[in-house]
């Protein structure tokens, strides 16, 4: 029954963002924008091949799946559809699944629209690299979207906006997603380690490099149990 | 008979202040249960400690036969709650589909709830782009849905005409008869009172009456006497038994605990006196004889 009760959810959610699509062509084509702009003014200088698809296309996933849980749990929560749902008994963990689930697809919107552009500027890429870097950011971008729902949990609409908005820049710079750790300070640069976003695009960009992943993984794996544990929490006590 | 809502000795705080303390609330099958009390009171604390959205000390709470924190228990209610908005996306259909799939129903039963609501043609529509009356309606129409063994109503007729307020107690009187319990609560005592088997009074989060609204009107003994009359206001007011008087539109309004010997005294000093009633005390009168002076015993 769950099985159905998700397959609504989903629908649900992916219906709320299709007919109501403008908050989402901020969030999916902005990271689009932005590389395509990079990619003309920065493109002869080198530096936007495939790498940039990986570290620049965590920027791109993490942009999705950052801010519309959150915000969409946050709105549901301030329209009173919270309430409902829970009165419903609409177990806990597919409501978020749903939520989680339905950001997905907009990420991979974004990491395709990203891809093409590095295609149109740095020519043909081999496909199979390509998918497992689209891959890796989609499913390594979970955890972020379980965060960002303990935020919309806790915090008005407008107000989870403007935290996840806020943390989002920060956070994706201080990574590496947006320029190379050696262009900045050492010791801001060292801050990275410690940051998931560095950890995802780390991820990415060893499916080009051949570095390690599985010190990515085990990180990401381990904020997947710590966000989904922070998401359950916040929900289980937000005012509905 | 087993109960469909059980509660006793319900504790719910907020910080510092307490919500409720000690309720003691029950509803059997086929039984409308009103509950009434003035903003404050502590009714929707109660309604949401007993749908499962918060968590109060209880020594037992049990609705539909099992504990309301329970998922599979709250899927078994139907329930109206206050200040609820729906997704701007989503049309009547998809909502109502996807309470009778959360609650394990058929499309057909989503299908039925929607006609019983007198929403028939309006399936398409967006929810948010209805009236009040009409989403009011709509998330009766997902409660229904379920074909609940207890609903539970808080201010269901918020925002509703005189037609849909007609066809809403029409719904409940039906699902009484089929044997299902009805929690409500209404500031609308009267209207609630024509279909209430029971009402039950919370003041400052405790229960301060229990029992049939016609119980409940005897507590307060007062009848109100209206005619046409010459005899002057100052001259009733001295009669015995009379407790106030007032001119309203021509009319002399008269309050008394015997309302017969008063009425022979009024005739006694005006044969030509017209245009008489007498009234009991309506139960919001009595809600709010009890609320603002004191408890009275269940």
């Amino acid at each position: 029954m769950n099985t159905r009760i998700f397959r609504t959810e989903l629908r649900d959610e992916i219906l709320g963002i299709v007919r109501e699509p403008t908050a989402l062509i901020f969030t999916v084509l902005m990271p689009i924008a932005f590389f395509a702009l990079f990619a003309t003014i920065f493109g002869d200088e080198g530096g936007f091949g495939i790498e940039s698809l990986a570290t620049y296309g965590a920027f791109g996933a993490l942009s999705v799946v950052w801010t519309n849980p959150g915000v969409g749990l946050a709105d549901a929560r301030e329209r009173g559809w919270l309430k409902i749902k829970r009165a419903d008994g609409t177990p806990l963990g597919v409501t978020l699944s749903a939520k989680v689930a339905a950001a997905l697809p907009y990420a991979l919107i974004t990491l395709t629209g990203i891809a093409l552009v590095t295609r149109l500027t740095t020519g043909p890429m081999e496909m199979t690299q390509v998918l497992r870097i689209i891959a890796m950011l989609v499913l390594g971008a979970l955890p972020f979207s379980l965060f960002s729902l303990a935020i919309g949990a806790r915090f008005s609409t407008n107000a989870a906006i403007s935290v996840l908005n806020t943390t989002l820049i920060p956070s994706v710079i201080l990574s590496g997603l947006w320029f190379p750790l050696e262009m900045l300070p050492t010791w801001l640069g060292q801050i990275a380690v410690f940051l998931p976003p560095y950890h995802l695009g780390q991820l990415a960009l060893a499916q080009v490099n051949g570095g390690p992943m599985w010190g990515h993984i085990a990180y990401l794996a381990g904020i997947t149990v710590v966000g989904a544990v922070t998401a359950a929490l916040a929900y289980r006590s937000a005012k509905a | 008979m087993e109960h469909v809502l059980e509660v006793r000795g319900l504790v719910h705080r907020y910080g510092d202040h307490t919500a409720l303390s000690g309720v003691d609330l029950t509803v059997d099958p086929g039984e409308c249960v009103a509950l009434l009390g003035p903003n404050g009171a502590g009714k929707t604390t109660l309604v949401a400690n007993v749908i499962g959205l918060i968590e109060g000390q209880a020594d037992h709470i049990e609705v539909a036969g099992g504990h309301p924190r329970n998922s599979a228990t709250r899927r078994k209610l139907g329930i109206v709650q206050q200040s609820v908005g729906f997704p701007r996306a989503l049309t009547v259909e998809e909502i109502v589909d996807g309470a009778a799939i959360r609650r394990g129903q058929t499309l057909e039963a989503a299908s039925q709830a929607i006609a019983e609501m007198g929403l028939t043609g309006l399936e398409k529509r967006r929810a948010s782009e209805l009236s009040g009356g009409q989403q009011q309606r709509l998330q009766l129409a997902m409660g229904l849905v379920a074909d609940p063994v207890l609903l539970i109503l808080d201010e269901p007729t918020e925002g509703l005409d005189v037609e849909a307020r007609r066809r809403f107690w029409d719904t409940i009187r039906r699902r009484l008869d089929a044997g299902a319990g009805v929690l409500i609560t209404t500031h609308l005592v009267d209207e609630a009172a024509a279909v209430a088997d029971r009402a039950v009074v919370i003041d400052r989060g405790r229960m301060v009456a229990d029992g049939t609204p016609d119980e409940l009107r005897r507590r307060l003994p007062d009848r109100r006497i209206t005619m046409q009359t010459k005899t002057p206001a100052s001259v009733i007011r001295a009669l015995d038994t009379v407790e106030t008087v007032e001119v309203r539109d021509g009319r002399t309004v008269i309050t008394t605990t015997d309302s017969e010997q008063v009425v022979r005294a009024l005739f006694a000093l005006d044969p030509e006196a017209s245009d008489l009633t007498v009234a009991t005390a309506s139960l919001e009168e009595v809600l709010i004889a009890i609320t603002n002076h004191e408890e009275v015993a269940a």
